[in-house]
């Protein structure tokens, strides 16, 4: 059955998952590791499992994890998930615009990870309205099974899939920065853009490289977008839009 | 895994949907008070840049190899080309990634088996 002879919402659900496909190739390595370190920590495949389905982001599970094993107070373990995650904040507001009036969203922000904020937030402007909803239901579910399921996966087999398949792990995550790529291109509109973006990207890749991955993204993005706005004093104080 | 320890997942479970859920509602309400007028612009400045800033340093993040060496670095060098190369033809979303991973991954293997 072709895409055309459906409904319009389960048209809107195929291309959202279709959409996100790119975003498994890292999803699912990742996921795998991280059931494979749960179980490597002491916990089981149900607790690694129901970890990845109810808190559902990255890197603090793996911080989660790795303080729990190592007997750290709850109260700084909880601390210290929820500031890796504080950085989500600008993404809920960056989509409001493009929502529409329906029940759901408030719902489905459980699966607004970094990846599915980008992919929407380059993709939902082009859809039509009545496409959204449908469009986000179909990604954010398809990465967030991915997750869930990969990490099951990872600590059921992970041992064995690594074994099996060494390079695959270390291949299939640069779907991740090739997606990036792909969805930061369009925002290269003007030399002030440029500018700005370019230097991010420098000092998240700095801050990654010595070790401050998560601390890496609010930070470069904070300089980015100050460096828009020193931009635009020097050029032409007090006018202009931001192009 | 202990019931403290439950209540710890269940804390950063709750409190990671209320970081993603909270501005929105509150981005939601302003929009409203604005009267649904020209929303994009009704959105504080700031907050429309950290957007794609934001996207930019994920990129930037993600871009660093988990085992920086040599190998690594050329992979991605090459991988980000065959990305940018195809992204330029089709201004798709789907070929330029595959072309990616595919260019990074044959990078790795040619290498992997260069250097036996």
């Amino acid at each position: 059955m072709t895409t055309r002879t459906l409904p319009l919402h389960a048209r809107s659900w195929l291309i959202g998952m279709r959409e996100a496909i790119p975003l498994l190739g890292g999803y699912i390595p990742v996921a795998i590791s991280f059931g494979l370190v749960s179980i490597q920590a002491g916990f089981t495949t149900w607790e690694a499992t129901l970890i990845s389905l109810l808190i559902y982001a990255g890197a603090s599970q793996f911080l989660f994890i790795g303080m729990a094993a190592a007997g750290a107070p709850l109260w700084l373990l909880i601390a210290m998930t929820l500031l890796i995650n504080v950085r989500h904040m600008v993404y809920g507001p960056n989509l409001a615009p493009w929502l529409t009036t329906s029940r759901w969203w408030p719902l489905l922000m459980h699966g607004l990870t970094d990846q599915v904020f980008a992919l929407a937030h380059t993709r939902m402007p082009q859809l039509e309205a009545s496409q959204r909803l449908g469009w986000y239901t179909g990604a954010a579910l398809l990465a967030w099974a991915a997750w869930v399921a990969g990490t099951a996966l990872g600590a059921v087999a992970g041992d064995w899939l690594m074994a099996q398949w060494p390079l695959l792990g270390e291949i299939m995550p640069f779907a991740l920065p090739a997606l990036f790529l792909v969805l930061v291109m369009p925002r290269f509109t003007s030399p002030r853009w440029t500018l700005a973006l370019l230097l991010t990207i420098a000092i998240a890749m700095a801050c990654t490289l010595n070790g401050l991955t998560n601390l890496g993204i609010p930070l470069a993005a904070a300089c980015g977008a100050l460096c828009f706005y020193l931009v635009k004093l020097n050029q032409q104080p007090g006018g202009g839009s931001h192009e | 895994m202990s019931d403290t320890l439950w209540l710890a997942v269940l804390a950063c479970a709750i409190g990671t949907y209320l970081i993603r859920l909270l501005p929105l509602l509150w981005m939601r309400r302003r929009l409203k008070r604005l009267d649904g007028n020209d929303s994009v612009e009704a959105m504080p400045q700031w907050l429309s840049i950290l957007g794609p800033m934001m996207i930019a340093a994920l990129f930037g993040v993600s871009l660093v190899p988990r085992q920086p060496d040599t190998t690594a670095w050329l992979a991605t060098l090459l991988g980000v080309i065959a990305t940018l190369i195809v992204w330029y033809r089709l201004r798709s979303l789907g070929w330029p990634i595959i072309a990616g991973v595919g260019t990074y991954g044959s990078v790795i293997l040619l290498m992997d088996m260069l250097q036996g």
